[in-house]
């Protein structure tokens, strides 16, 4: 299957037949099978399956934590590696991953002082096509966009969860990443909690319009969230379908009301429990 | 409509309540107001006067072997700076040697835990040291280093070495894996990331290190000085003249004002502690 949405100029995240293999011999599973997948700059793109599925090891190849067997992942036209080593990629973990000494004004900031070479690396990565590197926004105003005005002084055990996950979102934005790359961030959280991240998702990445790469087991929040949705499937992990969400922004609570919202999550689901049976069958 | 009426009652979603916010406004206080409370203070007074009376009960029938406690007390108030002169010594030697084992461990502790060749030259060497008794080592350091103060610093800092070894090795390893992916898709140096977070990770092992250390310390001073005996200063060395002269009540004031030694460090470590890791639980307890 091809996930490819039509490009012009380098896309933001390009797979071209990945293959992840773990493990050897007989006992050796097919994280990832022939997997394509382009995605244009400025996208909001989910990725959702059942479990062993392949889409945290897609994940982890895009953010360079793991290299494909098989085939090649760029991003902006560069490999994960390079893209990292210009602080070109932002990551939001499942866990929040604070560090717990630090207040939350400080772990948000934390990531200027690293790897300061990064800016003349991410200049001569954007050549002519792009404006090269942004400058880093005010980390202050971004925690009182983020509802953290109050806690910025605060140690992250002295916050509830959700406000924990926001400030890690925060610290990646505060990259000003070319690609965001979140790892079910919302999968520890209660509903409302989640729903209120999800506002508050939209609004900062409205803003600041760097592409995403999201993880996720729900489908209200896949097509809330995403302009498209890749649907995947597991033994062997790989894309079955791509489905783009053609609804308008911004996408507030009234959404949830809508008809159209609703055809598109039965849409996800039905091609998800398609994925199942194929796997049965 | 239920749905929505519902939504505007129920308290915001955006105001999520800190967990646990009475933690870190009580512990501390409540701490240290308990101790005006008779029955956190009353037990102990209870145990020591009972410990005493037995003291006092067995210096009369073994007067070879226990001292009666006023002697105790007049040897200590009346030679007062002779006591705190040789305990000034050996807390010196203590110290000095914690210092620099704490120092020649710390260092040891990030080059195992970058350098898996490191790792594998030194740390069963490290391991054998941990298990060989240093008492028994005390007697060669003496011949090899002579009667001065650097046998002793020699002891106290090997007999520190190994616990603060491990745990900062260990403090150093154990950050959760999605932290350091954090970082590693900003690809941080290796410099980067240790003093941005695997030491500040480490200190509440190094703090939990320096408990067992800091007792382990005045052993190794006080066992050094006995080997050396008579030959310099220190309370190992008094303990070790006053009993090979019989003088008990020497003795036991020495060994009261090791132990009043031992529970002030121990206090230091805890003050100490309880600014550097105002973030972590154990500074709450």
């Amino acid at each position: 299957m091809d996930g490819s949405v039509k490009v012009t100029g380098t896309p933001a995240l390009a797979l071209r037949s990945v293959h992840r293999v773990y493990g050897f011999g007989p006992s050796a599973t097919n994280a990832l099978d022939d997997v394509r997948l382009t995605v244009p700059p400025g996208r909001f793109v989910s990725l959702i399956g059942p479990s062993g599925c392949g889409k945290s090891t897609l994940l982890r190849l895009v953010a360079g934590l793991e290299r494909p067997d098989r085939g090649e992942v760029l991003v902006h036209g560069v490999p994960p590696a390079t893209a990292c080593a210009a602080k070109m990629i932002g990551l939001v973990p499942q866990s929040p991953a604070l560090l717990p000494w630090l207040s939350v004004l400080r772990n948000v900031t934390l990531p200027q002082k690293i790897n300061k070479g990064a800016a003349r690396r991410r200049e001569r990565i954007a050549g002519t096509e792009r404006e090269g590197a942004p400058a880093a926004p005010d980390m202050r105003e971004l925690l009182v966009k983020a509802g953290l005005g109050e806690a910025m002084h605060k140690l992250p055990a002295q916050l509830s969860g959700g406000m924990r996950q926001r400030a890690a979102i925060v610290r990646a934005f505060g990259l000003r990443p070319d690609v965001l790359v979140m790892d079910e961030p919302f999968s520890a959280l209660d509903e409302f909690t989640r729903e209120s991240l999800q506002d508050q998702l939209l609004d900062l990445w409205d803003e600041l319009k760097t592409t995403v790469l999201f993880v996720t087991h729900s489908v209200p929040e896949a097509v809330r969230l995403s302009d498209t949705v890749v649907v995947m499937a597991p033994g062997p992990g790989r894309i079955v379908d791509t489905i783009d969400v053609d609804l308008p922004r911004p996408r507030g609570e009234r959404l949830f009301g809508e008809r159209r919202f609703h055809e598109y999550e039965d849409l996800v689901r039905d091609r998800l429990r398609r994925a199942w049976r194929s796997e049965a069958a | 409509m239920t749905v929505a009426d519902e939504r505007t009652t129920a308290p915001a979603p955006q105001a999520d309540p800190p967990v646990e916010p009475s933690r870190f406004s009580l512990s501390h206080p409540r701490s240290r107001i308990a101790w005006i409370r008779p029955a956190v203070w009353l037990p102990l007074l209870v145990t020591l006067a009972v410990l005493a009376a037995l003291w006092q009960w067995g210096a009369e029938k073994l007067p070879y072997l226990l001292p009666p406690l006023q002697d105790i007390g007049s040897s200590l108030a009346g030679q007062f700076g002779y006591y705190v002169d040789n305990a000034l010594v050996t807390l010196g030697e203590a110290v000095a040697g914690l210092a620099t084992g704490f120092a020649a461990a710390f260092v040891l502790a990030v080059l195992t835990s970058e350098l898996p060749l490191v790792r594998r030259a030194v740390m069963p060497i490290a391991v054998v040291l941990n298990v060989t008794p240093l008492v028994a080592i005390a007697p060669a350091l003496v011949v090899a280093f002579g009667f001065g103060p650097l046998p002793k610093l020699v002891i106290a800092g090997l007999i520190c070495f190994f616990p603060i070894l491990i745990n900062t090795a260990a403090g150093l390893r154990s950050v959760p894996r999605q932290v350091l992916q954090v970082y590693r898709t900003m690809d941080a140096g290796r410099l980067e990331l240790l003093r941005h977070v695997r030491v500040p990770n480490a200190l509440p092992y190094v703090f939990a290190a320096l408990r067992i250390v800091f007792p382990l310390s005045i052993v190794g001073a006080v066992v050094a000085e006995m080997s050396a005996s008579g030959s310099t200063d220190g309370l190992g060395t008094v303990i070790g003249v006053a009993s090979s002269m019989n003088q008990l009540p020497v003795v036991y004031a020495s060994i009261l004002v090791l132990a009043v030694m031992g529970v002030l460090l121990l206090l230091a470590v805890t003050l100490v502690e309880r600014r550097v890791l105002h973030w972590h639980d154990s500074a709450h307890n």
